[in-house]
Parts: C-alpha cells; sequence; structure tokens
C-alpha cells in the first residue's frame, strides 16, 4: 500500500495527533494569498489542477512551510514555467515591494512625559492609560511573493487589484452566509428542503444564490440513523462560495488522514458522541463534488422565522463535525 | 448518457501506481465497492494538471465502500461506508 501513496499531499489513511479543534483566524497575508489563488484559478487563468500538481510536487518543501505559502510558492513556480514572468522581473518587483515597507523606526515620547490639556488645564497621564496601536508580527516573506504575482498580473491585464479585494470581502462577509441562509430556508421549507436533497445546486441556483463555480454540489441531510461527515484526504476541497474558507482543522493533517479511518475517535474530539448502533458515512471530497450536510433542525425553534433560524446555524454542522443541540 | 458502469453495479478500484497528478487516493486503490452515483462527464484532472489543451472526457462516479473492507481492523460500525469519486478510467469490473 505505502509504495502506491502519490506524494506528500495524500494523507487518506495515517496515523497521526489529535486534532486542534478551534478554527483559527486568518492574517491578513492569508487572505490575500487566499484571494490571488481564487481569482487566478476562477479566471482559469491557470487551473486548479495546475496549482495542486506543482503544491504535490513541492517534495519535502510541502512539510516544510504552511498551507498559504505552499500555495503561493506552486503559483510561483507555474508562472515561471508557464513564462508568465521571468525570475529576473520578479526578484525585481518583489525587493520593490519589500522597500515600500522598510519605514523608518521613529522614537516614541516616554508616554510618562506626555501632556495635554483637558477643559483648558494641563493634564498628565500614566503608563497604564495608553495602548499600543500596533502589536504582532509583521508580514512573513511569502507576502511580499504574493504581492509582487499580483502586481505583474494586474500590469499584464489578467486580473485587478479589485478584484482581489472583491474575493477578499466575498470570504469575510458573503460566502459564509450562504450556507447559513441556505439550511435555514430548509429548516423553514420543506419542499425547498426535499429540492435540495434531490439537487442542490440547481435548489440553491433558484434561491438567486450564483456559486460561481464548475463543481456539483451535494446534500446529504443528517438523520437518527445515519451520521454524514466530509473531508478532502488529498488537498482541502469544500464549497467555499457556499461556506466560506475551510476552518484551520479542515486543512489540517490530522484531521485529513484520521477522519476516513476513524470517523467515531475524530468526531469524539469535537465533543460529537456518535454510538456505534448509528451507521457513519465518511465522504472525501476528492474531485469535482462539493459536499453540503444538512443538519437536523434544533427542538424547539416552531415559529421562528427563516433569519432567526439562520442565527442557529453553525458552520461545523454543514461539515458534518457537530450537531445541533 | 452511456456509461461503462450502473448504480450498484460491483466495482474494484485499479491498483496501479501513478505519476504526477491524481485523484485517486492510495488508500482506496485496490478496494471493492459499489456505485452510489454517476456524477457526469468532467475533463481529466491528470490531463489539465499538465496543461493538456483539449483533455479528455471522463464519467465520474461516486462510489461506496464498506470500511470494514477498506481498513484492516476497522472498529466502527460493520455497515459504516466512505464514498469518494473516482474516474472511470481507474474502475474495473469486480
Amino acid at each position: 500500500m505505502t509504495n502506491l501513496k502519490m506524494g506528500p499531499h495524500d494523507v487518506g489513511g495515517e496515523k497521526s495527533i489529535p486534532i486542534d479543534v478551534n478554527d483559527k483566524d486568518m492574517t491578513h497575508w492569508e487572505k490575500f494569498a487566499n484571494a490571488l489563488r481564487i481569482v487566478v484559478s476562477s479566471k482559469r487563468i491557470i487551473t486548479l489542477d495546475e496549482l495542486r500538481y506543482h503544491t504535490e510536487a513541492l517534495g519535502d518543501k510541502y512539510f516544510e512551510i504552511g498551507y498559504f505559502e505552499r500555495n503561493c510558492l506552486s503559483l510561483h513556480n507555474i508562472c515561471i514555467q508557464k513564462g508568465i514572468y521571468s525570475l529576473d522581473d520578479f526578484i525585481k518587483i518583489r525587493s520593490r515591494k519589500i522597500s515600500e515597507f522598510n519605514v523608518p523606526i521613529i522614537e516614541l515620547p516616554d508616554v510618562k512625559d506626555i501632556e495635554h490639556l483637558h477643559n483648558g488645564k494641563p493634564h498628565k497621564h500614566s503608563e497604564k492609560d495608553f495602548q499600543e496601536d500596533e502589536s504582532g508580527d509583521g508580514p512573513p516573506d511569502y507576502y511580499f511573493d504574493t504581492l509582487a504575482i499580483a502586481e505583474i498580473f494586474v500590469s499584464k491585464g489578467l486580473i485587478t487589484n479589485d478584484d482581489i479585494t472583491l474575493k477578499i470581502e466575498q470570504f469575510d462577509n458573503v460566502f459564509p452566509n450562504r450556507g447559513k441562509a441556505v439550511v435555514a430556508k430548509a429548516w423553514h421549507n420543506d419542499s425547498f428542503k426535499k429540492e435540495l436533497i434531490h439537487d442542490a445546486k440547481a435548489a440553491i441556483s433558484d434561491i438567486g444564490i450564483e456559486l460561481e463555480t464548475f463543481a456539483d454540489i451535494i446534500c446529504m441531510p443528517q438523520t437518527d440513523e445515519v451520521h454524514h461527515i466530509v473531508v478532502c484526504t488529498l488537498c482541502s476541497c469544500y464549497p467555499r462560495t457556499l461556506l466560506g474558507m475551510p476552518p484551520s482543522w479542515y486543512k489540517s493533517r490530522s484531521y485529513r488522514s484520521r477522519v476516513v479511518h476513524e470517523p467515531r475517535e475524530v468526531l469524539a474530539e469535537f465533543g460529537t458522541i456518535v454510538p456505534i448502533n448509528k451507521e457513519i458515512k465518511v465522504h472525501d471530497s476528492n474531485a469535482d463534488m462539493r459536499y453540503l450536510i444538512l443538519p437536523p433542525r434544533p427542538s424547539n425553534t416552531e415559529g421562528l422565522s427563516e433569519i432567526e433560524l439562520s442565527k442557529l446555524v453553525a458552520r461545523d454542522y454543514l461539515v458534518g463535525v457537530r450537531l445541533p443541540k | 448518457m452511456d456509461t461503462k458502469f450502473k448504480i450498484n453495479d460491483e466495482i474494484i478500484v485499479d491498483m496501479r501506481s501513478s505519476t504526477g497528478h491524481c485523484r485517486t487516493p492510495a488508500y482506496i486503490r485496490g478496494k471493492k465497492g459499489v456505485v452510489e452515483r454517476i456524477c457526469g462527464q468532467y475533463p481529466n484532472p491528470e490531463e489539465i494538471a499538465l496543461c493538456k489543451s483539449n483533455p479528455e472526457i471522463i464519467t465520474l462516479y461516486r462510489c461506496r465502500f464498506k470500511q470494514v473492507d477498506v481498513w484492516d481492523n476497522y472498529s466502527g460500525k460493520v455497515s459504516d461506508t466512505i464514498e469518494l469519486e473516482i474516474y472511470e478510467h481507474w474502475l474495473k469490473n469486480a
């Protein structure tokens, strides 16, 4: 079996460590790298399969760098290979991007010495009154790579800066709410629920949500007899335009390797106990389908409107790792 | 749509190795299951990854496997299943 492994990305069935089930917020540079990759692939400038192939071809480097840095490096490698830009041009633009961040460090006044007027009277502050405006780490090196790649793509007319800004905003504010609205409608409206289970892509399109995706959507309803859970063992396939960004644990090696062969143990780490007499179906989202798990409507919600119901929908229900109480 | 396999047909995923980009995970190769549904026809990702201009269009199937047939020592329920999408050129009659 081991000799069939395709590369560092093909992790289904490996033994691994416990899953960190808390989602991590994305930094600006992660959002930028993500938006750039999605814009480039949705405009078919570079296909998703090319990007995956070059990520898988990173070899040992795959293990050494994080998810977004890997995506950035594979995008860069494809651009060089396809002659979209030369390495010299890239280095030149990247250096300029770094220099734009080289602002001088200014000596700040001692906070104890700051005096200003309050109601016309001089007023002194103590140190505890002050909070640094900025804190945290600066951008990682790969952020300058993504900035340089984006500038080159814009200068060639392949994408615009607005494309990237819009994509970041959609991931923050639009996509995560779509899945919740769809599930609330299914809880509220039985004929929509039937249509959603029968043909999710058509049902979602019929209520005016344009998913802008080539993939098909399959909706699996949780029942008393069967528990559904979704994973992508090969990368991080996820219905992004329906649910937003996949949570960090969904992209983690531990989740991707373990769910397929020990789903009950993994679910227990999320606090979801599935008894041994209830069947579990694991869906490996490994090719062109994307999945939406329809959770059961919570009890004591009779009479609630669709909007009110949508506030009860948690993202984790829609991947199948948790159930509403 | 004329497809090589129909729903509920018993299939085996080919046990061959692969080079380049491929969407058939190692853990499912050589395993026996059934066709759960026919997903439609899609360009071969193995060819798209290499930028072939006219990739072959292949039928994609969702296949269902019993977990106990996939993993040695599977400790869950006997009827637990795993379902995944397999392109036709990776499937053989069981």
